[in-house]
């Protein structure tokens, strides 16, 4: 896990866009300005119609800009310099170590089981639930990677799963983060499912995620990128739950892995590119069959024809 | 009814390259906010600004739901690229390292008029000014 050298600077509001720029320039990628008036900016703005008690008691005191640096090897000399620059912009600066593990689960404390599609609960490892009628529980450490089951294009792909799997598919999860899509397929009655994800972080939450759910001999995962390397096995259905870029990118190979008649989920598509990516996917040969729509997100069902 | 707001976070982040990594983990971790989720809504929107910083600021609710806008780049960023500087001047007050103009600061000021907290145009010019003054960047003409 790891450690970073938080960088706190009290400054004035004038000076918060020249100490953001020292902090930047000096290696920090980004930076957090705790600004107590923003709040009252919002009200005034009529942005913001109620306000929960205990940020009001917040809004008072100066501008702090935070940067945040790797801690050790390495970071005296980039200290010194940055003590420099901001001693010339006249502000006061403190330095503190801070833990990856102090906000990795901090909001961990905030999820509770949800229902999603029609039979799914999502119940995170950490919290108990008791089973009742069809329900399918999938146990889940969403931990850092993408797909703990409440984002809308998670819970569509959920509920397109439903409708799809009627039992003994071969599936492709592709892009499958937290592992959730993959482990709602076998749960479904899916005979196989590959899950592919290029982050390694995603691929060992997955793994983590499928034996939790005990479908360790239904689902493998692996490293990887896309649909390379799946092309000799022909699947049913593939689940793609990614962005707009990469669906479309993706297109080209996917009649390739499907049998006849197989189906592409695709997911992850914001609103205005959708039209986009459908024709994307009909120039390849992929029908879209329907949509489905949930905020500013879109999900598609395309048969291979 | 609506949702109370729980926190407002502002950040300053490169387009197109959030991370779960500090600033955006420690800042929105605090708040209950699903970071994983946030970095994917930004990279996505932000995608066709890859290269910039932008700011952004997020809303976070009562229930940990959140949304986000994100603003037009930093003035400090502004004033590199009409300066034709990569770095502002490390002493601001002996060391000028770069020149803009007042049209340029006005084009800025107007640029970011939907950000600032300025009554007028006059007023987020100086509100520019001052940023480029402590960054080592003159005014001239």
């Amino acid at each position: 896990m790891g450690k970073w050298l938080e960088v706190a600077v009290a400054c004035t509001r004038e000076k918060v866009e020249a100490t953001a720029n020292v902090l930047n320039e000096m290696g920090s990628g980004g930076v957090v300005i705790d600004d107590p008036a923003l709040i009252v900016d919002y009200i005034n703005k009529g942005s913001v119609e109620t306000v929960a008690p205990s940020l009001g008691q917040s809004a008072g005191g100066g501008v702090v800009v935070k940067g945040y640096f790797p801690a050790g090897q390495g970071t005296g000399g980039q200290l010194e310099q940055l003590a420099a620059c901001l001693g010339q912009l006249g502000v006061t600066w403190s330095s503190s170590e801070v833990l990856e593990e102090d906000w990795a689960t901090a909001w961990r404390k905030y999820y509770k089981p949800i229902k999603v599609g029609k039979r799914f609960v999502i119940k995170p490892s950490w919290e108990d639930y008791i089973h009742s009628g069809d329900e399918i529980i999938i146990e889940l450490d969403p931990g850092m990677a993408f797909g703990c089951g409440t984002h809308e294009t998670t819970a569509m792909c959920l509920a397109l799963l439903e409708q799809e799997v009627r039992g003994g598919e071969l599936v492709y999860d592709v892009g499958t983060g937290s592992g959730i899509l993959a482990v709602a397929a076998a749960l479904l009655g899916a005979k196989k499912v590959v899950a592919v994800d290029i982050d390694e972080v995603a691929v060992r939450t997955a793994a983590e995620n499928i034996r939790l759910n005990n479908v360790s001999d239904k689902v493998t995962v692996r490293q990887g990128n896309l649909l390379e390397g799946s092309a000799n096995v022909r699947v049913d259905i593939i689940v793609a739950n990614i962005i707009a870029d990469v669906i479309k990118a993706l297109a080209p190979d996917t009649p390739a892995a499907l049998k006849d008649g197989g189906r592409l989920i695709a997911s992850g598509i914001i609103r205005e590119r959708a039209d986009e990516v459908e024709l994307a996917l009909r120039n390849e040969g992929l029908a879209c069959e329907r949509r489905m729509e949930k905020g500013e997100w879109v999900a598609m069902v395309c048969r291979k024809v | 009814m609506a949702k109370r707001v729980a926190a407002i976070v502002k950040l300053q982040v490169p387009a197109g390259k959030a991370t779960p990594a500090p600033p955006v983990g420690p800042a929105l971790g605090q708040h209950g906010v699903n970071i994983m989720q946030f970095v994917k809504e930004y990279n996505e929107r932000t995608a066709k600004q890859a290269g910039l910083i932008i700011p952004v600021e997020i809303t976070v609710y009562e229930d940990r739901s959140f949304t986000f806008v994100t603003k037009t780049p930093p003035a400090a960023v502004l004033l590199k690229k009409a300066a034709g500087l990569e770095t502002a001047s490390g002493e601001p007050n002996k060391k000028k390292v770069g020149k803009v103009t007042s049209a340029q600061v006005k084009e800025i000021a107007e640029l970011k008029m939907q950000d600032l907290n300025a009554a007028s145009v006059e007023a987020a010019m100086r509100m520019i000014e001052g940023t480029a003054r402590s960054m080592g960047i003159e005014v001239v003409g």
